[in-house]
């Protein structure tokens, strides 16, 4: 067999891997039931606010992350690979110890005062929008930045002395020139926060229609063995996960290096 | 209207600089690469930190940004935006410094005609051939009124046709803007077509700053000398012009033959490598073509140069190390030597050496 049919081979084997598992959630697929738990008003509200929690928890994580990647893409500065470096935090730890690490911050006496003066995190929305911002804004810097990279400074030189202060330089070019890398880095952001699950359990709690995301719901019907219940909603999250990705290739006219 | 003064500039290899280059005044710096001729138009433009200080017209820029400089420049890899138009990039500097709709047209179509790139109006830069490119940077670098202008290797990219047609025009284009200029420049010859005045760097120093001709018939240092190729230079000591647009010079005892421009000639400078050396007597008419005698080798690297008495001329050529070794030379012995016609050059005579 020649090397380039082994290669062929084994991605093929692992996309088998994926339709396969996929496809056994079918096996408890009854129709009037899938129905049923789709508009059940629990599940209604699960998608309802996963996509919104997501959807805040990526602006925030990008609005963030544009100007760090930036900063990191183009200048050098006391600490810069360090930052780099805390970035794969959230790739090395897993989202349950980050989530864990959050709560333990809250209950020290700085994190109880803003609990008290400032947002209620703990068993809150605002929670599910913290564990997800924490779990995604280091990638989401990585893939703008990676972005960015692509972009020669010497734009910016040109730029310079055509009378372009740094901001609208950055603005009118580096930033303009970035936009598909940054659109896809949101896309592909927005689909971690959607799938999120171990930080935002411990966070925000898993109480029904208050903080029950699509992947929360999955572990509490998994966890009161309602397999037919559990392979919807996981169906659904593939459906919204597949769907973006599509999105985004469309969006960007080549594969998205995640 | 600036002058540019440069005071002790000192960066990476730049030792000290001190260099002025007058209102207007079309200055090229020319040097081996790594010499700091980019270096000295980065700091001009602000674009990079360095000790010492720079002045236009008296007033010191030190702490002035770059977008505040007023400097245009034409990088060597003219990274039009990708993003933009033709037309867009040439409005970019005056959208940047908020310059009413009807100037930036007016402006944009102005250029766009001077340069003759009005046809490419709506293109973007990748569908552009090397010499558009070139025009469109240039239209962009001097578009927002700028009145400086820096050129970072102009013409290296481009064809040796496409590359002269533009210095002329480049050079005409300056002269009407009434703009000072820097241009570097890796070759002598396209920076005397444009230059008022050429600087020559080596190592971070500047080895010699004059007029063109002086460069080419006067250098000053063995570097400067080395650098422009160790031409012969030959004084003129007669000259009669002949019926077919050509001029014979007689120097010593030899009779050379030049492309005649209507110039009074007073030495003519033969670089090396465009005399030719043969062990046997070549065919064809014998016009620039002479018989003498290998006074002295100096074998270098890759090629040897070896200097050749002809009737009381000495001149020295150069030969592949190859063919040196194939043709078996040696000190004293006769060879026939063939001068290019087309590769002479020649001056008339400078204005403070004028009778």
């Amino acid at each position: 067999m020649s090397f380039k049919r082994l290669s062929i081979l084994f991605s093929v084997a692992i996309f088998c891997l994926y339709a396969g598992l996929i496809l056994s959630l079918l096996y408890f697929y009854k129709g009037p039931l899938f129905l049923e738990i789709i508009l059940s008003e629990r599940t209604l509200f699960s998608i309802r606010l996963s996509l919104f929690t997501a959807t805040v928890a990526t602006l925030i994580s990008v609005f963030f992350a544009i100007p760090s990647a930036y900063a990191l893409s183009r200048f050098r500065f006391p600490g810069r690979q360090l930052i780099d470096t805390i970035l794969e935090l959230p790739m090395i730890v897993s989202p349950v110890a980050l989530g864990a690490v959050v709560l333990i911050f809250f209950n020290t006496p700085p994190g109880a005062f803003l609990q008290e003066k400032g947002v209620q995190f703990v068993f809150t929305i605002y929670g599910i929008f913290l564990a997800q911002f924490i779990t995604t804004v280091g990638i989401a810097i990585r893939l703008i930045k990676a972005a960015m990279d692509e972009i020669p400074v010497r734009y910016e030189e040109v730029a310079r002395t055509l009378g372009a202060s740094p901001a609208k330089a950055f603005l009118t070019v580096t930033l303009s020139l970035s936009k598909r890398g940054i659109i896809a880095a949101s896309i592909l952001t927005w689909a971690k926060a959607l799938g999120e699950f171990g930080a935002t359990i411990t966070i925000a709690g898993s109480m029904a229609m208050k903080t029950e995301t699509i992947p929360i719901a999955i572990f509490m019907r998994l966890a009161s063995a309602d397999i037919e219940g559990t392979a919807v909603l996981v169906l659904i999250l593939v459906g919204i996960g597949l769907g973006i990705l599509y999105g985004v290739r469309f969006l960007t006219g080549r594969n998205v290096p995640v | 209207m600036p002058r540019i003064e440069l005071k002790n500039i000192t960066k990476h290899i730049l030792k000290e600089i001190t260099l002025t280059v007058e209102d207007r005044e079309i200055l090229a710096l020319v040097g081996p690469n790594g010499s700091g001729k980019t270096t000295i138009l980065n700091i001009i433009a602000g674009l990079t930190d360095y000790k010492g200080e720079v002045f236009f017209d008296g007033r010191n820029m030190d702490k002035t940004p770059p977008h505040m400089r007023g400097v245009g420049y034409l990088f060597q890899d003219l990274a039009l935006f990708p993003h933009l138009t033709v037309a867009s990039n040439i409005a970019y500097g005056l959208k940047m410094q908020h310059y009413p709709e009807e100037t930036i047209t007016a402006r944009v179509d102005d250029l766009m005609n001077a340069l003759h790139i009005k046809k490419l109006r709506e293109r973007y830069p990748q569908s552009l051939s090397g010499g558009e490119k070139q025009r469109v940077a240039i239209a962009r670098a001097i578009a927002p009124f700028q009145k400086i202008l820096l050129l970072d290797e102009p013409t290296s990219s481009l064809d040796a046709q496409t590359s002269k047609y533009l210095r002329i025009e480049l050079c005409t284009l300056l002269k009407k803007l009434e703009i000072t200029a820097i241009l570097v420049m890796h070759d002598l010859l396209g920076a005397e077509e444009i230059a008022d005045r050429i600087a020559i760097l080596h190592k971070g120093a500047i080895e010699q700053i004059s007029r063109p001709g002086d460069i080419l018939f006067n250098p000053k240092t063995k570097m400067v000398s080395e650098f422009i190729g160790m031409p012969n230079i030959l004084d003129c000591d007669d000259c009669r012009i002949l019926s077919s647009g050509l001029i014979e010079v007689v120097s010593g005892n030899m009779t050379i033959v030049l492309p005649y421009e209507g110039n009074t000639i007073r030495k003519i400078a033969i670089p090396p490598h465009d005399i030719y050396i043969s062990d046997t007597k070549p065919p064809g008419p014998a016009l620039n073509r002479y018989r003498g005698t290998i006074a002295e080798i100096i074998p270098l690297r890759s090629m040897v140069r070896i200097r050749v008495d002809i009737d009381g001329n000495s001149l020295l050529t150069e030969l592949s190390a190859e063919a040196f070794d194939e043709m078996n030379l040696d000190i004293g012995r006769e060879v026939f030597v063939i001068i290019k016609l087309r590769r002479l050059r020649y001056v008339e005579e400078f204005e403070d050496s004028r009778e």
